[in-house]
């Protein structure tokens, strides 16, 4: 299991909104157990809602990021709430749509919705609404040895962010 | 129009039931938002956010917050606020009790200071 | 991989359950998470605390697997330290209570007695797949 949980940046406004996709593949190794099958009950595939989360954290993560052009180490401090109202199955793509409500020296705040999309029929039906704080560790997080270098902004999210032409 | 404390408090109220995930019957005046609210220190920079919106007033972390005093050596010494550390509280605070603090002045006894009192008497004087 | 993150029970009654996920190197992910810097991500932890509150959904009841539990609801996780390779977290969670829109629970997992994550979140059934 790689931890990379968006494919591809929609769109990305500086200080403002990062739209991110996540295709649902059935041959996610995640979906083996996320649910087997069971006595009289079939498998249920469906991407856990923390992995949801997270995808969510990453477009909002490359939001906070990019608006201080990277200076910065931005973890996930906080899921202020997250609540779920569908379930991501196999064949659907996950939209994320981050806004960045609150930014300063210690950390910012954002707010996201997820969607649902149907590739087939186009249709987007609202799967969470998920609200986030993020920390910058050098500020933050004293006495911790960690290293100098960006570690959080992995070439992973760079060739995203190439790939959408953000600059 | 101004706001009346009752109104403050209020939306005080509001702001912690949110930040922290508590019930209105949690919010007492004297509750303590480490002690008894079980507040983190990521905690209080969403307080900080909240505020600033629910208020429409700009916040500095360190307005509320007085970390800087904490770690300052000039400040500090052997994990206990000096004299002039107290001093420099009493200016940066106007807005809290620091009478039990005083008895302690252990730093990590601080986050005691931050009752939900405290926090809205902060907003009272920035709202002028 | 596989996605079971729950190695050990410690201890068990109807309403709280304690357990342990050790995190080693051997997991693919934190190759990711980060290059050079390897912590068990955030929302692992949270899964963590979920997979094991899952165990107190599925209860005492005969079949407890033909309910499959989700998460609905995650209210003020917060993080506080690192978990590397090499450590265990240590989870506790409780269950708040139960009605027809699921089971309430209080989670806190610990690294070495310091405090890495806490919260509350809600379970449900999930529903089956339409069509």
């Amino acid at each position: 299991m790689r931890w990379i949980w968006i494919d591809r940046i929609l769109s990305l406004d500086r200080g403002e909104r990062c739209v991110a996709i996540k295709n649902i593949a059935a041959g996610e190794d995640v979906l083996f157990d996320h649910f087997p099958a069971h006595g009289d009950r079939p498998a249920q595939p469906v991407l856990p809602n923390t992995l949801i989360i997270e995808g969510m954290a990453q477009t909002a993560g490359i939001l906070v990021g990019h608006a201080n052009d990277f200076a910065e180490k931005v973890i996930l401090a906080k899921i202020g709430r997250a609540t779920f109202t569908a379930d991501a199955r196999p064949g659907y793509t996950l939209r994320h749509t981050a806004t960045l409500d609150r930014l300063d020296a210690s950390g910012a705040a954002t707010t996201g919705v997820t969607e649902l999309l149907d590739p087939a029929t186009g249709e987007a039906t609202p799967l969470a609404t998920i609200e986030l704080m993020f920390s910058h560790i050098d500020h933050n997080r004293a006495g911790l040895a960690f290293p100098e270098h960006n570690f959080v902004f992995t070439s992973q999210f760079m060739d995203l962010l190439r790939d959408a032409g953000v600059k | 129009m101004a706001m009346t404390q009752d109104e403050v408090f209020g939306k005080v109220q509001e702001v912690l039931e949110d930040a922290l995930g508590v019930d209105d019957d949690e919010v007492t005046p004297d509750a303590k938002l480490v002690g008894d609210l079980g507040a983190e220190s990521i905690d209080f920079l969403d307080i900080v956010f909240r505020l600033e919106k629910a208020f429409d007033i700009k916040i500095e972390q360190s307005e509320l917050f007085p970390e800087n005093v904490l770690n300052d050596p000039k400040y500090v010494n052997d994990g206990e606020v000096t004299d002039t550390g107290m001093e420099e509280l009493r200016k940066r605070l106007p807005h809290a009790d620091l009478s039990e603090f005083e008895q302690s002045r252990k730093v990590e006894d601080f986050s005691n200071v931050f009752t939900v009192d405290a926090i809205v008497k902060f907003v009272q004087t920035k709202l002028g | 991989m596989r996605f079971e993150l729950i190695d050990r029970i410690l201890e068990r009654q109807p309403d709280r359950l304690t357990a342990v996920k050790n995190v080693t190197t051997a997991e693919e992910y934190l190759g990711d998470h980060f290059p050079g810097f390897p912590v068990l991500p955030g929302v692992m932890m949270l899964e963590t605390l979920v997979q094991a509150a899952r165990l107190l959904a599925e209860g005492e009841a005969d079949s407890p697997r033909d309910v499959a539990w989700v998460v609905r609801d995650v209210r003020n996780v917060r993080y506080g330290q690192m978990v590397r390779p090499g450590q265990t977290l240590a989870v506790e969670v409780t269950l708040r209570s139960r009605d027809d829109a699921g089971c309430e629970f209080q989670g806190k997992g610990t690294v070495e007695g310091q405090v890495a994550v806490q919260g509350r979140f809600r379970l449900a059934p999930l529903a089956p797949a339409p069509g």
